[in-house]
């Protein structure tokens, strides 16, 4: 067993700190997406794994994909003492965004669910810049709406996902590599 | 309000849910968005056992029974095919092969003089069958599918009792609720800027462009837009915005209008839509022309002062 050198530390009150530029959207915390994606479970224990030299080659051979991160927060869920699966923060850096998710596994390492926490856009500041959504009071019926929340709909963003469909095939080679 | 947003049908696709408790509201956005991964498991080109790879590999040899979805997503295919006389067309699968949109066919290629079939070739049958009157003939529902899975996924939350939301899948996006909201259509040519706002209310709004739609396939500038009749990609926009009642007619509508846009004010007036199209280097025009839905950007929306704000043009 790889896993005995991690050392899960109990009980969580550990957040993630992000420091959000104008643009960002915040969808869920990290502690908002473990209850949605573990409902019922009573403890998170997060280990924060160092990958070794051994496991970052294996991970790169396994997805074929460049390892750029040192480590990864991992989140066991629990119940009663009883392990529901595995809670894994993860990041994507594409041409256009950058992208903070969580990707929820069961005990055996199957995809339970996915949930983005976090998406920035590159570019984009304009749109969600906040002196040119002052421009927005005034002009609509509605600028209420303009202000806080019509913002967030832009029609014609239509980004790939592909960069997360590969983030999640590195977090199961991850979990492969130092959970299983 | 709560607002979440989950890697589907091969974009990010965020819902916004209003007038709930947040956990009826999170278990609604649930499952919306598991209305939506259903869609996908069923209309899948990419996937061998969706209902839609069954039927491409069964329906040239006879009749198969589909489920309601796909039937009801292959009915309005049928009727934007007939109004539009043939420039929406399903069956231009085997052409997104042959350009590399979609993974190849097993087998040999089917020659060009080889491939004369449309969506007049297939046959609905009453009782939720489909049958394809041409061997060769593939359908892919890239065109419309995430549209329907957008209404689909509204029709969950208002099951479950939300009363103001939105469902944005990367672009085509259906609100609904008392209050309207404002939506910001990105600028084809800069993408960080917005081309125009327009307030919806219980409406859908999709926009197809070129800006991110071929940015897998490097070297190629145009989108994924085939002409039927000619089997070549085609696009005489740069971008298309289609305001209609739901999703699934605003999705396949952009495709008409690319394609056809000095035909579509006919289409569009059919399904209770107007569009918005932006040619490159001859800016903004509405269809049907002087019955504009949409609020163009004049300067405010624009945060550049190098840029110049944009105006309609007459044929």
């Amino acid at each position: 067993m790889q896993s005995s050198w991690i050392r899960w530390s109990l009980p969580v009150a550990v957040g993630l700190v992000v420091t959000a530029p104008g643009y960002a959207v915040q969808y869920l915390s990290v502690a908002s997406a473990q209850k949605l994606c573990f409902p019922g479970c009573d403890q998170f224990a997060v280990a924060h794994i160092k990958f070794t030299p051994a496991q970052i080659k294996a991970i790169e051979a396994a997805t074929g994909q460049p390892q750029q991160l040192r480590g990864q927060e991992i989140w066991k869920a629990m119940l009663g003492g009883q392990l529901q699966g595995y809670f894994i923060v993860d990041y994507v850096i594409g041409k256009h965004l950058v992208i903070d998710y969580a990707v929820a596994l069961s005990p055996d390492g199957a995809v339970r669910q996915i949930e983005i926490l976090q998406y920035r856009e590159s570019y984009g500041g304009e749109i969600r810049n906040p002196d040119w959504r002052k421009q927005f009071v005034g002009k609509t019926p509605r600028s209420r709406f303009a202000l806080n929340d019509g913002i967030t709909n832009i029609s014609g963003a239509t980004l790939s996902s592909r960069h997360v469909t590969e983030g999640v095939k590195r977090v199961l080679a991850t979990y492969e590599v130092c959970l299983k | 309000m709560i607002v979440r947003a989950r890697p589907l049908l091969g974009t990010f696709v965020e819902i916004q849910a209003d007038g709930l408790s947040e956990l009826d509201g999170h278990r609604s956005i649930d499952r919306a968005f598991d209305a939506m991964a259903e869609v996908q498991r069923r209309m899948s080109f990419h996937d061998p056992a969706s209902t839609l790879s069954r039927l491409n590999r069964l329906a040239s040899h006879g009749p198969v029974r589909v489920d309601e979805w796909t039937f009801d997503v292959l009915k309005t295919a049928a009727e934007i095919h007939l109004v539009s006389h043939g420039v929406f067309d399903v069956t231009i699968a085997p052409h997104l092969q042959r350009l590399g949109f979609l993974p190849p066919a097993a087998g040999p290629a089917v020659p060009m003089a080889a491939r004369r079939w449309s969506f007049a070739d297939v046959q609905l049958l009453p009782d939720r069958s489909v049958r394809f009157l041409h061997p060769n003939l593939r359908i892919d529902l890239g065109g419309i599918a995430k549209g329907f899975a957008v209404d689909q996924a509204v029709a969950a939350l208002q099951a479950a009792g939300v009363e103001r939301g939105v469902v944005n899948a990367g672009g085509d996006l259906r609100v609904f609720g008392q209050e309207a909201f404002v939506v910001s259509i990105r600028h084809p040519a800069r993408p960080g800027t917005a081309l125009g706002t327009l307030s919806l209310s219980n409406r859908a709004l999709a926009t197809s462009a070129h800006y991110f739609a071929d940015e897998r396939i490097s070297g190629r500038r145009l989108g994924p837009f085939i002409n039927p009749r000619t089997g070549r990609r085609q696009a005489r926009l740069q971008s298309v915005s289609v305001d209609a009642p739901t999703a699934i007619l605003a999705d396949a509508l952009t495709k008409v209008v690319m394609l056809a846009p000095d035909d579509s004010a006919h289409v569009l007036e059919r399904f209770g839509a107007s569009a918005l199209c932006v040619a490159a280097g001859r800016g903004v025009r509405c269809i049907p022309g002087g019955r504009a839905a949409f609020q163009l950007a004049a300067q405010p929306f624009f945060p550049s002062r190098r840029h110049r704000p944009a105006h309609s043009f007459n044929r």
